[in-house]
């Protein structure tokens, strides 16, 4: 049996936002996971900023991230403290195969370790922060 | 041909590990270094007008108030953390080139009993662009780097044997240094057993975490005929990047072939050109070594092997006394000491000057680079006199 990946302590976590990144922030709040593109050349990008890096047009569309997959991963252990045991945790880099362009840093939560890898389907969760909902992500069920 | 500056004074305290160097302060160290690079070059503190930083520099009033420099004509700073490292010898360079200054100390320093900057991603003020990494649990740049040696793995087969084989490399050439804070001869199966910290980095990956402080004094070509150590040239010095790696392990959306890099491509390009030279003709390599991983990447963006074969390359034997291209000589930062780039560039004034511990026969071109970390990075080619 592989040890579970553990999700960081984000509750006292206070997210800083500007104009530019509150849609994400506030779309999350509603539980839904969206992506920034260019209004004008509709290309992907991140994070969410004042100018497109392609065009340099102001203009951005949200638009649902669509399906999840890990791009890369990382594990690292948590020592643990007086309130709670080691564990391991797993920053890991997400992407997005209809938003091209995006990687999101992310935890992988729930997973056995020896079965999370580049490439594997990922669910959407979420954790939450002293101000706003973090997205986390399990493996997605394999199929039967 | 352009005019050539030269590196005519190196000076160093000794290396401390973290916390060790109390209680001398930081500004004492600095002024050591000073003192003893002017000493080297045979000047005196009156000769100085000029000081070039990175990692956000010291403050030149303070210096300059403190060791009675009479007065400054240069004092700047490479907006860079660790990838500005080589980028002070840029500064400097354009400096006494363009007749600014006359002679120019370069100053790198530091001191982490307060500030580890391991945990660097944790402890930095949240912002709205920054906020992800913390978001993530993502707490210091090695478990950020981690990520990107695992996709180097992925896509190319690169092992962990080869992480492995540039940290033994890096504790065989300590061995013989007594500046060096690891010296114990390293053996394959101990760095296996070794504690995992970001899973494929295990703790032997990650470099020292030292006190210390380095100066070097550069003068045009011209003087540095007339002062008392055999010159060593920059041939060749840059900073800055490319928008594809930007903020680096900050970021971590650069493009797919950039994400399996180390980001030097774009200062290899720029040193190479400006010095006329091929990676076939550098005679020894002094990579910025925080990470083991990011040498094997950086062997790749420099040249000494094609995209993708680092790891092959260095399990062959290629970094070792010897080989294709030896790199660190001095043990580096994971086994000599860490001062941010520092080191390096006085084991390649070392190195050709004819003067190093573990002196490689003929060395007449050194190779330096700064940090992969976010941009300005930073590069040079040193020459050293026929």
């Amino acid at each position: 049996m592989s040890e579970i990946s553990t999700a960081p302590d984000l509750s006292a976590l206070v997210v800083p936002m500007d104009v530019w990144t509150r849609p994400f922030w506030d779309a999350a709040a509603q539980g839904d996971l969206k992506l920034v593109r260019c209004g004008a050349c509709r290309r992907y990008r991140w994070p969410p900023g004042p100018f497109c890096p392609h065009c340099r047009s102001q203009s951005v569309e949200w638009t649902a991230s669509g399906p999840a997959v890990i791009y890369s991963f990382t594990v690292v252990p948590d020592r643990g403290g007086p309130d709670r045991p080691p564990s391991l945790q797993v920053p890991a880099l997400v992407e997005f195969p209809e938003a091209d362009g995006v990687r999101l840093l992310a935890a992988i939560v729930d997973a056995p370790i020896d079965q999370i890898a580049i490439g594997a389907r990922l669910e959407l969760a979420w954790s939450a922060a002293a101000n706003a909902q973090i997205p986390v992500f399990r493996l997605a069920e394999t199929a039967p | 041909m352009k005019p050539e500056a030269a590196i005519v004074g190196i000076g160093a305290t000794p290396y401390y590990f973290r916390g060790e160097s109390a209680p001398q302060t930081l500004y004492e160290l600095i002024g050591k270094a000073a003192l003893a690079a002017v000493a080297d070059a045979g000047l005196t503190i009156s000769d100085i007008d000029g000081l070039a930083f990175y990692a956000s520099g010291f403050e030149p009033g303070l210096i300059t108030e403190a060791l009675g420099i009479p007065e400054l004509n240069f004092a700047s700073v490479v907006s860079a953390q660790g990838g500005g490292s080589a980028g002070i010898l840029d500064l400097a360079a354009m400096a006494v080139e363009t007749g600014r200054a006359k002679a120019v100390l370069c100053i790198g320093a530091c001191q982490q009993s307060e500030n580890r900057y391991g945990l660097a991603l944790s402890r930095m003020a949240a912002t709205p662009d920054n906020i992800w990494s913390q978001a993530a649990g993502l707490k210091g740049p090695g478990q950020a780097l981690s990520l990107l040696a695992r996709r180097h793995m992925h896509r190319f087969g690169t092992r962990r044997e080869a992480f492995a084989e540039v940290v033994m490399a890096s504790r065989a050439y300590a061995a013989s240094r007594p500046t060096a804070l690891r010296r114990k001869p390293l053996a394959l199966d101990e760095y296996m057993a070794a504690p995992m910290l970001a899973d494929p980095l295990c703790r032997l990956d990650f470099c020292l975490e030292t006190d210390g402080a380095l100066a070097f004094l550069v003068t045009s070509g011209e003087r540095a005929r007339d002062l008392a150590q055999r010159p060593v040239y920059i041939a060749a010095s840059a900073h800055g990047g490319e928008r594809g790696w930007g903020r680096s392990f900050f970021w971590l959306n650069m493009p797919d072939e950039l994400f399996t890099s180390a980001g030097g491509e774009h200062t290899a390009r720029r040193l190479f050109a400006q010095a006329g030279i091929t990676p076939a003709e550098v005679d020894v390599a002094l990579l910025y070594d925080h990470f083991s991983p990011l040498v094997v990447m950086q062997l790749e963006d420099y040249g000494f092997c094609p995209r993708g074969e680092g790891g092959a390359f260095v399990e062959s034997g290629a970094i070792r006394a010897g080989g294709t291209i030896p790199v660190n000589p001095h043990g580096g930062h994971l086994s000599e000491a860490y001062v941010i780039g520092m080191t390096h560039i006085r084991e390649a004034v070392e190195q050709l000057r004819g003067q190093a511990v573990n002196q490689l026969p003929d060395a007449r071109f050194a190779l330096v680079t700064g940090g992969p970390a976010p941009i300005p990075m930073s590069g040079a080619i040193l020459r050293a006199e026929r």
